[in-house]
């Protein structure tokens, strides 16, 4: 491979634009990154492992490494449940409500994540939005502690990660051809047949790429949780944060950065791998 | 008199300051050579951004009146000077540094400090015991104190007790710091003397027992903070009622800001949060390092001090500033076993506060 790409370099000049790209990742990415790996492989006499046995051997690291998982695949679900059909809508939207809808998805961008953490925890109070609409609708008899629970961080991040879903997925939408669904109703395919068989394996790509944005920001996700659920939920980036800003352990920091990184990576990598299987080609 | 001579930074400051020191030489030495010898004199102090105000508008200028002299305050986070005197152990730049007691442990121990004296501060002799910590390392130059901060408008009557954040009424109502923040040492320690009734310097150290009592708290819980100021967002929305174990600065401030906030003082006691002051050992200017301290401890600049930052002084000449507690007891805190423990502390808290 690298025998044959090597050349096309000088052949195709073209690639050469990649070059600053490959240099800024390469300084500020890819050294830190292997110099964290190193840390982490690196104990007082040499090479060692020790770091990651004695972190897989203490039950309460798995609980963190589930914590994490489980709140990066809720994220991702309620994103995917709400931004998938909120993509349809946009791409098919008139001009004008398109306009308004992208504004509306992508202006909240602007606005940091400690800000919208802090309208969550208005939103989510005993008397805030949510409490007094399920009170009103008879689903509470009282109100309930919403704020500071697992639900309450679900909600708040997947707000946070919305457009990250919709926009990739409405990419693709846009380009559908609406006519092969209605060629698929010429043919006597149920909604369901066509929507399964036609419109889903063309989504595919889009949706593969928002959970793959998706899952990886709220797995590493760190300002989020600190704020909206606190120091008695700990996940791996919290756990990381600490370790290098109060504990001053570079090396359990390490450890637990690397963790993460090769759990977020396998999923997004295995999800994308899936993905391509089921539905054939993604690219 | 009207060009201001304190000149504030920022954390990443100190890459700057060979330039700007440069470039600053450079005008002064083309535009007014004058100046320039009488402000010869430059002490670069290293402190906390939350130091900054109180600086530059009392220290500061007593200070650069006295000694002819000019004060520049890099303010940023006690770990952070730690950080910068480590990395400049031969060449430091910094001659003073204002820390928080517990970071000051390492320093020692790094050898990054020069004990103070009184032949080389006077004022020293006038401290309160238990305000001059390893021989002279460091001393506390004020003492802001932690309470039970709470919202007047959520609760009727004031917190009496610390017990009172136990109380099943409050449920799902209580702030706590979290371990790893400074003021959440405190309920350990009252956790400890509660469950075992002895003495606080016995107690402190039975954090089995602290621990023991302190998960009992947790169905009151609404959170464990470690961003303070989200810990009063939620108790001046009234999410919270009380923030048990508050820094009286803090919340004193909130409450002249006029936010439902106050705080109490408990009657087993409140807990002394000891603001601590450093030689650098091995920095420039040692005698104007010497006297800038002694300043900061002398009577004068205590009263203004203590007074601005609700906090009680620590020159036993002062008077404690109107609005602080007197006739209290106030516990203090063993930092040196805070220091050797706290990592074992915090990974136990991980486990018994969780959800």
């Amino acid at each position: 491979m690298s025998v044959r790409s090597a050349p096309s370099v000088w052949r195709d000049p073209v690639a050469l634009l990649a070059a600053p790209a490959v240099l800024y990742l390469l300084v500020v990415y890819a050294f830190p990154l292997f110099w964290l790996l190193m840390k982490s492989f690196t104990g007082p006499a040499g090479p060692t492992v020790q770091p990651y046995v004695a972190f897989m051997a203490d039950p309460f690291n798995w609980r963190v490494i589930g914590n994490t998982l489980r709140v990066a695949a809720w994220v991702t679900l309620v994103c995917f449940l709400i931004g998938y059909p909120a993509a349809f809508a946009l791409a098919r939207a008139g001009a004008f409500v398109q306009i308004v809808m992208l504004v509306s998805i992508i202006l909240p961008l602007s606005i940091g994540a400690v800000v919208k953490a802090f309208a969550w925890q208005i939103v989510l109070r005993r008397d805030g939005v949510v409490s007094q609409l399920l009170l009103g609708l008879g689903i509470w008899d009282e109100p309930q502690r919403l704020l500071f629970t697992e639900t309450g961080l679900v909600l708040g991040a997947a707000n946070i990660f919305l457009p990250f879903m919709i926009l990739p997925i409405y990419s693709v939408v846009k380009l559908i051809d609406p006519r092969l669904s209605e060629a698929g109703a010429t043919l006597g395919a149920t909604p369901l047949y066509r929507f399964a068989h036609v419109t889903l394996p063309l989504t595919l790509p889009g949706v593969v790429s928002g959970i793959a944005f998706v899952f990886s920001m709220s797995v590493s996700m760190f300002v989020i949780p600190s704020l909206l659920i606190g120091d008695r939920f700990q996940t791996l980036s919290t756990l990381t944060g600490r370790s290098f800003l109060l504990m001053r352990n570079e090396q359990l920091g390490s450890t637990t950065a690397v963790i993460l990184l090769v759990l977020a990576v396998s999923i997004v990598v295995g999800s994308t791998w899936l993905a391509r299987r089921m539905g054939g080609s993604t690219t | 008199m009207t060009k201001p001579r304190i000149t504030a930074r920022t954390a990443a400051g100190f890459n700057r300051r060979a330039l700007l020191a440069a470039a600053g030489a450079a005008t002064a030495a083309l535009a007014a050579p004058r100046i320039l010898r009488a402000q010869g004199k430059e002490l670069v102090i290293g402190g906390a951004a939350s130091h900054k105000n109180f600086v530059e508008t009392i220290i500061g200028p007593a200070v650069e009146k006295k000694f002819n002299c000019k004060i520049v305050f890099e303010g940023s986070r006690s770990l952070v000077n730690l950080e910068k005197m480590q990395k400049n152990k031969d060449k430091q730049y910094l001659s003073v540094v204002m820390m928080d007691d517990p970071v000051m442990i390492p320093a020692v121990a790094e050898g990054l400090l020069d004990p103070i004296t009184t032949a080389k501060v006077p004022n020293m002799a006038a401290l309160k015991p238990g305000t001059v910590h390893m021989d002279g390392m460091w001393v506390n130059y004020l003492q802001p104190w932690l309470g039970i901060a709470y919202n007047p408008k959520a609760m009727k009557t004031a917190p009496t007790s610390w017990a009172d954040a136990y109380d099943p009424k409050y449920k799902g109502r209580v702030i706590l710091p979290s371990l790893q923040n400074t003021e959440g040492l405190a309920n350990l320690f009252m956790a400890a003397f509660l469950a075992t009734g002895k003495p606080m310097p016995e107690a402190q150290k039975d954090i089995d027992a602290a621990f023991k009592k302190l998960v009992t708290i947790k169905p009151n819980l609404l959170t464990a903070y470690t961003q303070m100021p989200q810990a009063y967002n939620l108790l001046e929305q009234g999410e919270g009622f009380m923030i048990s174990s508050a820094i009286s600065q803090v919340a004193m401030e909130r409450k002249v800001g006029g936010a439902p906030v106050d705080i109490a003082v408990p009657k087993e006691g409140i807990f002394a949060m000891p603001s601590g002051v450093a030689l650098v050992k091995g920095g420039p200017q040692p005698e104007l390092a010497a006297g800038y301290i002694n300043e900061m401890i002398g009577p004068e600049v205590q009263a203004k001090l203590s007074t601005a930052t609700y906090s009680l002084p620590t020159n036993k000449d002062t008077p404690v500033p109107p609005g602080a507690p007197t006739g209290v007891t106030i516990h203090g805190i063993d930092w040196k076993f805070v220091a050797d423990n706290r990592a074992d502390w915090v990974k136990r808290w991980d486990r018994d506060m969780s959800m």
